[in-house]
């Protein structure tokens, strides 16, 4: 089996290894909504994280308990839920980012009644005042799942689980940067790679990546593509980046809620674990939902240039207001760069006919400039 | 049905008027005298901190309800469709920043429109849209920003550690105010102001009970009211217009006047209401239906401790979004529960509002506590609180109409029952 095929599997296979995980070795699984939820606490407390993710294409489930005009991530996350998907779920965890979320959180609670719930609230600056502030929040759910497991926290422990997301977030940048300098890497291998990071044990993962990153090859033709951004916020389309690399469009680096952003930060050394925890949170590239303008036009822009992007696709979901609200500024700015731009909106029906058009004339116009 | 029945203005609204005209006019009183004008966004605890210092404060998003009742919002929101803003977008940020960017350089303005900023204060706090509009303005407005955080959390779940960073954030705050304005901050000026918001808020509490009264002495069409609640906390401007209001409808139910005369059927409204057809609450009196009670007024239902006039004004910052969002949809529906049963009501209305994500966000569930655990009928119709084109009148009236003869028949099923084990 390729590694292609190998990582996609294992992803698709994530609800089983964890149903295994807590069956077999009795581990507590929680579900977590949002990026900003501190894992590596979850994992001190031998927790296996699952981020709540999903393309469910029937999400009309969800009818019973979102209106209409609710982003399809959040109908397809509560229609897999209500459809027995994550019975296995011991806890869920929010760290607050959108305003959809959270109150998918709420009624998620409230519906499939998770035996441990938990709502972080970080800060949305990064000074001395949000790190102190974080702490306490982070501590605050120490305490819980202290309560919860009966287990004592242990500041060994997660300093181990730090050292194994950061290996992780490594290999992935790795990956990432070698496909920025021409190696042959597959942008739907990376999806799945930075998914994989969020719904597989850590430990399943880390060996993975290592050996993608060892047989990464470079790829003289590579340099002829369009070298593309994709930016918004879930992004699971697969169909759609498939047809965006098959149409000659090299996804080269993303601005969304599951890939660079997450594995470009390393937890800083020479703090206690946890304060240290908080400065990789905050330090994140910014998402729409706790961002400035500035800091977004910042990290697309470096982002940019460090990728050598050439066009930019906004993928966004519909009724998504974080994004929704940043797009014609980001417009903007990349209009005065002359950096070609594109805006997709989904509406959980894939690669539409309309969508599919649209992308040719995106391409065939990146070609003929 | 029954004739003419309507008694419902409150005189009150005379004042209110003049409220309104004189809150707008003080800002631009301001600019011309060379003050700094300073816009914030709105339900944060800010207010009193303004008074306090001397400071006039221009809400955009209050400006919005406004826009919408004058008919202004349409001509905004194409300013903000032509600048590249979604259509999906809440209607408070499409027609304030449509204002804000394109409207605001109009000449003829009602109100003679806001004083563009000086200053704006943009803080990471409440719902994302509020959030993004001044994240808009501080993009197109060169002038001097403050930024500061305010986490979200449930208001059941508030900790001495969420108030004390929302102090600190309430320090810089002043630092900034007083660089920028060279006015002093006065810690005993901001315990006055708490003193008059926490009074305030026991006037609002107090008027909003004499609802619970059948009849009830005003309803729903009422809520422009909550104008002080928001502009003019802080001030006896704000103390003396709800004492006002308060002896108004006390003396309403005094002489057992309801505002309609024959109330036969007491109803609850969830979501913001539709700005520009505030008319709509008068179409219940077509079946002697009034609304008492709602969700939205229900956010200014807190008290605050002039003792700690900043963890007071942390407070209400605190929980003053949470309160009628789904950041807690428990207690939401604990607020709701609690309503239901104080003000007697027959049935509810929820609003499906486009504009609100996050108050729409768990009407589903409160419908289901409605009918399973207190036996309340409910029914919910699509809106939206800024925008026209995204409500039905024709289909509300038809949804209405049906809901309404449904409740008339549970009431008379439940009275013949009480009859016959009378009888029996």
């Amino acid at each position: 089996m390729n590694m292609n095929q190998e990582i996609q599997d294992l992803v698709q296979r994530s609800k089983e290894i964890a149903r295994e995980e807590k069956e077999k070795k009795g581990r507590l699984v929680f579900g977590t909504l949002c990026s900003y939820v501190p894992v590596e606490i979850l994992h001190a407390f031998n927790i296996l994280p699952v981020r709540l993710w999903g393309e469910d294409t029937n999400n009309e489930r969800a009818n019973t308990l979102l209106p209409a005009f609710i982003c399809p991530p959040a109908r397809n996350i509560i229609a897999m839920g209500l459809a027995g998907h994550y019975d296995f779920l011991d806890g869920v965890i929010h760290s607050y980012t959108c305003d959809s979320t959270c109150g998918l959180f709420n009624i998620w609670c409230r519906n499939l009644k998770p035996a441990f719930s938990f709502l972080l609230s970080p800060p949305y600056m990064n000074t001395d005042e949000a790190v102190e502030y974080c702490r306490a929040e982070f501590m605050a759910l120490i305490a819980a799942l202290e309560n919860f497991t009966g287990k004592r926290f242990s500041a060994d422990k997660l300093q181990e689980s730090i050292r194994l997301y950061d290996v992780a977030r490594e290999r992935i940048g790795a990956i990432y940067r070698a496909k920025r300098n021409g190696s042959r890497v597959r942008y739907l291998d990376l999806y799945h790679m930075n998914l994989a990071l969020q719904v597989l044990p850590i430990e399943t993962v880390v060996p993975f990546y290592e050996r993608y990153l060892s047989n990464v090859r470079m790829s003289p033709g590579q340099g002829e593509r369009h070298r593309i951004m994709i930016s918004g916020s879930v992004v699971s389309d697969q169909d759609i980046l498939g047809r965006i690399e098959a149409l000659g469009g090299d996804i080269v680096a993303d601005d969304t809620c599951l890939g660079y952003r997450l594995v470009r930060e390393r937890v800083p050394a020479g703090e206690d674990p946890i304060s240290a925890l908080v400065r990789y949170y905050l330090n994140l590239p910014p998402c729409g939902s706790r961002a400035d303008f500035p800091a977004r036009k910042d990290y697309i822009l470096k982002t940019i240039s460090c990728f050598d992007v050439n066009a930019v696709i906004f993928m966004h979901q519909k009724f998504c207001e974080p994004h929704l609200g940043d797009h014609p500024f980001l417009k903007n700015v990349l209009t005065e760069k002359r950096i070609p731009q594109i805006q997709l909106e989904l509406e959980a029906e894939g690669l539409s006919g309309q969508m599919q058009t649209r992308l040719e004339g995106f391409i065939e116009m990146l070609g003929a400039r | 049905m029954e004739g003419k029945k309507t008694q419902k203005r409150l005189q009150a609204n005379t004042a209110l008027r003049q409220i309104i005209t004189d809150f707008y006019a003080e800002g631009h009183k301001a600019k011309a005298e060379g003050r700094p004008v300073i816009w914030i966004p709105p339900m944060n605890g800010l207010i009193e901190l303004f008074y306090a210092m001397g400071i006039t404060p221009v809400f955009p998003e209050n400006w919005a309800p406004l826009c919408a009742a004058i008919g202004a919002n349409r001509k905004n929101f194409e300013y903000a469709a032509k600048r590249g803003f979604s259509n999906d977008l809440c209607g408070y940020f499409r027609n304030n920043v449509g204002y804000a960017l394109d409207g605001i350089n109009e000449e003829n303005q009602p109100l003679n429109g806001l004083p563009k900023p000086d200053c704006l204060i943009s803080f990471g706090a409440g719902c994302i849209p509020t959030m993004k509009t001044f994240q808009v303005l501080c993009d197109h407005f060169n002038v001097p920003i403050f930024r500061a955080d305010l986490p979200q959390v449930a208001m059941e779940k508030i900790e001495k550690r969420h108030i004390a960073y929302a102090v600190t954030q309430i320090k810089r705050l002043i630092q900034f105010l007083e660089n920028a304005t060279g006015l002093k901050f006065d810690i005993d000026k901001l315990r006055q102001a708490v003193i008059y918001t926490d009074e305030a808020c026991r006037l609002w509490d107090e008027i909003m009970a004499t609802r619970s009264t059948i009849p009830s002495p005003f309803s729903a069409a009422e809520i422009g009211i909550m104008f002080v609640m928001v502009t003019r906390h802080g001030t006896e401007i704000a103390v003396n217009f709800l004492k006002d209001v308060l002896r108004e409808v006390k003396e309403r139910v005094a002489r057992g006047q309801g505002v309609i005369p024959h109330e036969k059927i007491r109803l609850f409204w969830d979501n913001i209401p539709l700005w520009y057809n505030m008319q709509l609450f008068n179409y219940f009196e077509k079946w002697n239906a009034v609304v008492v009670a709602e969700t939205y007024t229900s956010a200014w239902s807190l008290r605050l401790n002039p003792d700690k006039p900043l963890e007071s004004i942390a407070y209400k910052s605190l929980v003053s979004y949470p309160l009628v969002s789904c950041v807690s949809l428990n207690k939401r529906i604990e607020l709701i529960t609690k309503a239901i049963c104080e003000y007697k009501i027959d049935g509810a209305i929820l609003h499906s509002n486009r504009s609100c994500r996050p108050i729409s966000m768990g009407q589903l569930d409160i419908m289901r506590v409605l009918d399973e655990k207190l036996s309340v009928p409910s029914i919910m119709f699509d809106g939206d609180h800024m925008d026209g084109e995204k409500f039905s009148m024709a289909q509300f009236q038809t949804r209405i109409d049906a809901f309404m003869e449904m409740i008339l028949e549970k009431k008379r099923a439940s009275r013949s029952s009480v009859s016959r084990q009378i009888d029996g």
